[in-house]
């Protein structure tokens, strides 16, 4: 788990402290805590309803905890901190009828940051989206998909301290995905980010770090590599030759048999090597794979889920 | 009951801060976006027209001065027109009377009755006769009437060799009045009901584009990023400033196209006399605008769409509406009570004092009264548009928004 590691003394480390949410006695977050190191990307992956959208309303201070603080290397977080943070909120807003440089700068301005400033980082972040031509156009004449694009450049117009988007990436083809993910990478740089999707392959790509929320409760964390070892060390034997049956493997110690299908078996180590393993089957007959079984993040995700 | 609130407490100091930077681009916003649009500038302009509209109208209609034109059918009949004529003059500053003659006394009246004269002088058997088509301008029936009187009485007295100043000795009737300026209660009066209705069309055009603007970013969900950006008060703030600032300038420019109307139609009188009732009229505009500004912006958070602002904004209108009714059904009492309430002393005041006789103390007690009024009703209005304004999924009632738990 992440809060098991030391403190960096890195500058901009993000730690959500038992945060804890109600509504009418129903708890919707219960007792979250993780750490958004920065400088990587950190996922938040949960099932419909598990309370991403309302742990990131209170990390921004735009929703009360009922419970719990938000802490900004090491102490609870100010409203001047949180004023620099950039926010992409799960239900897209920006004036409809402004025009999008009008209201970019007028966003970086209530983030404090003066005139020429703000026109000149809206014309580089429209630049950046292809949208420079469009620089005058009211919002609602834009297609959904710039629309997308204005929103994260409202989230990165004052050029946040730490990233809170949640699902940046839904709505978006795999192209625009992937020019998001490279803009985002870009901007956050040695910031933290965390962002929400339930894309997982996408979550699986692009992140460093995973926080897993289940009805409201933080059910895995760290690092996409340690979040895999949390598996079992899974191997896939299939015996050579037609015909072949590799129910015998079951007899083997120092396994688990997951799945026997024909001459494959699916098998979790436990106990013995997988040198030893493959030792073990070779000499009895010839093997035609042997190969580990990476887990996916949506089999973690199913398995923390259950 | 799910209970949304900004969690804004932790540190008051700094988000008073930034509370005050936050508020001026907020209002600067609201200020440019409104003076883009076509409709405020021409309902502007279409208010400027109107007053000066009525002030020329009511100038030609009332003060100006006519030149009576009396058809007569011999010399003693002119004789008496052109004396008359000094006392129309005396009577409506610049009027005239003239004669013109005729030959016979159908001649006379058929010029009457085409309306080519406005009054005809014909002598009878027994003395003279003003005749009329419909009806014979009042002013011009008194002159000739008593310069008609005084001429036959002049005529008797000699014939009877009687002195006509020791005749007339005691029977002077002459006029005093004692507050001369109700001389021009009539335009008193109107420019008071102008007062009235253009503060309606102002407070209500402006209240309503708070809560225009407000419920917008509820609908349009930009809510989110703002109150992420700065602390929801200094939302608030802003729209205020924006909007009272908008609206004071639209009364100023209505005040100064009246006063320039008055200036130019010679008015003089008037406006000297309706003067500080234009002046204190911008005062408590502004002061009345300011705390039914608060309302209206919790009209716009308690909304969540815009058809929602039909039924949240009716108690700002009522409150505007009220002093209309008032102005022009209650009795003297009720309107004096009323004209030193807050918000709607705002309205009733003003009128009250153009149409002239408000003793000081009452002026001193509506200001007062009004600036404490805005300063508690703006701080309740920020409470509860900081319940209020991240609740997007339905309209809330007034009721249920008091009782809302921080």
């Amino acid at each position: 788990m992440c809060d098991a590691r030391p403190a960096p003394s890195v500058d901009g480390m993000l730690d959500i402290s038992s945060l804890s949410r109600s509504y009418d006695g129903t708890v919707v977050v219960d007792d979250v805590t993780f750490r958004v190191v920065p400088g990587r990307m950190t996922g938040f992956v949960g099932a419909n309803g598990a309370g991403k959208t309302t742990t990131m309303r209170m990390i921004l201070g735009v929703l009360a905890p009922s419970a719990g603080q938000v802490l900004w290397n090491g102490s609870p977080i100010t409203t001047g901190q949180r004023r620099r943070f950039g926010y992409m909120p799960e239900e897209r807003g920006l004036y409809p009828r402004m025009r999008i440089t009008d209201q970019l700068v007028f966003l970086a301005r209530l983030h404090g940051i003066d005139r020429a400033e703000a026109d000149g980082r809206a014309r580089e972040l429209l630049d950046h989206f292809d949208l420079a031509d469009r620089a005058d156009d009211v919002l609602d004449t834009l297609s959904l998909g710039n629309q997308q694009r204005v929103q994260i450049a409202a989230s990165l117009i004052h050029r946040p301290d730490a990233l809170v988007l949640d699902e940046p990436f839904s709505g978006l083809d795999p192209v625009a995905v992937d020019a998001m993910a490279s803009l985002l990478a870009k901007e956050a740089g040695d910031k933290p980010l965390l962002f929400s999707s339930h894309q997982l392959d996408l979550v699986e790509r692009l992140c460093d770090d995973l926080v897993i929320l289940s009805k409201g409760r933080v059910v895995a964390a760290g690092s996409v590599e340690e979040l895999r070892g949390t598996g079992a060390d899974r191997y896939r034997i299939t015996l050579d030759g037609p015909g072949s049956d590799a129910a015998w493997i079951r007899g083997l110690r120092g396994i688990e048999v997951r799945d026997v299908d024909g001459g494959t078996a699916l098998v979790d180590l436990a106990g013995t090597t997988a040198s030893d393993l493959l030792a073990q089957v070779v000499a009895r007959e010839p093997v035609a794979e042997f190969s580990r079984v990476r887990q996916p993040l949506s089999a973690i995700f199913r398995e923390v889920n259950r | 009951m799910s209970t949304v609130t900004p969690a804004r407490t932790d540190d008051r100091t700094s988000a008073d801060d930034e509370v005050r930077g936050a508020w001026r681009v907020v209002a600067e916003r609201e200020v440019t976006t409104r003076v883009r649009e076509k409709s405020y500038v021409y309902s502007a302009l279409f208010m400027v027209v109107g007053v000066v509209a009525t002030v020329v109208l009511t100038s030609i209609l009332g003060g100006r001065p006519t030149d009576y034109t009396v058809a007569v059918t011999d010399q003693a009949s002119a004789a008496i027109v052109s004396s008359a004529s000094d006392v129309v003059n005396r009577s409506d500053d610049g009027s005239t009377a003239e004669p013109r003659e005729f030959t016979s006394t159908a001649a006379a009246e058929e010029a009457v009755r085409d309306g080519d004269v406005d009054a005809a002088l014909v002598a009878t058997g027994t003395g003279y006769e003003v005749v009329g088509d419909e009806e014979v301008d009042s002013t011009l029936s008194a002159a000739l009437t008593a310069v008609g009187t005084s001429e036959a009485l002049q005529a008797n007295a000699e014939r009877l060799g009687v002195d006509l100043d020791e005749l007339q000795a005691g029977s002077t009737v002459s006029e005093r009045l004692l507050d001369p300026a109700e001389s021009d209660a009539g335009a008193r009066q109107l420019a008071a009901y102008v007062f009235l209705i253009l503060f309606y069309i102002t407070a209500i055009t402006f209240g309503m584009s708070i809560a225009q603007s407000v419920v917008q970013e509820k609908e349009s969900r930009v809510v989110e990023i703002l109150a992420a950006a700065v602390p929801i008060r200094a939302m608030l703030w802003g729209k205020i400033a924006g909007n009272t600032l908008l609206a004071f300038a639209q009364i100023l420019l209505l005040a100064v196209a009246g006063i320039g109307a008055l200036a130019l139609t010679g008015e003089t009188g008037l406006l000297s006399s309706l003067g500080p009732a234009v002046g204190m009229y911008v005062v408590f505009f502004v002061l009345g605008f300011v705390a039914l500004a608060g309302l209206w912006a919790v009209a716009g958070s308690l909304a969540s769409r815009q058809e929602d602002l039909q039924s949240t904004t009716m108690p700002g209108q009522v409150l505007l509406f009220a002093p209309y009714i008032i102005a022009f059904s209650a009795g003297a009492g009720v309107k004096t009570v009323v004209s030193m309430l807050p918000i709607m002393s705002a309205m009733l005041m003003p009128s009250r004092m153009a149409e002239g006789g408000v003793p000081v103390w009452q002026i001193v007690v509506a200001v007062v009264v009004n600036v404490v009024g805005a300063v508690l009703i703006v701080r309740l209005a920020a409470r509860l548009y900081e319940r209020t304004l991240m609740r997007t999924e339905r309209k809330i009632g007034f009721g249920e928004a008091l009782r809302l738990s921080e």
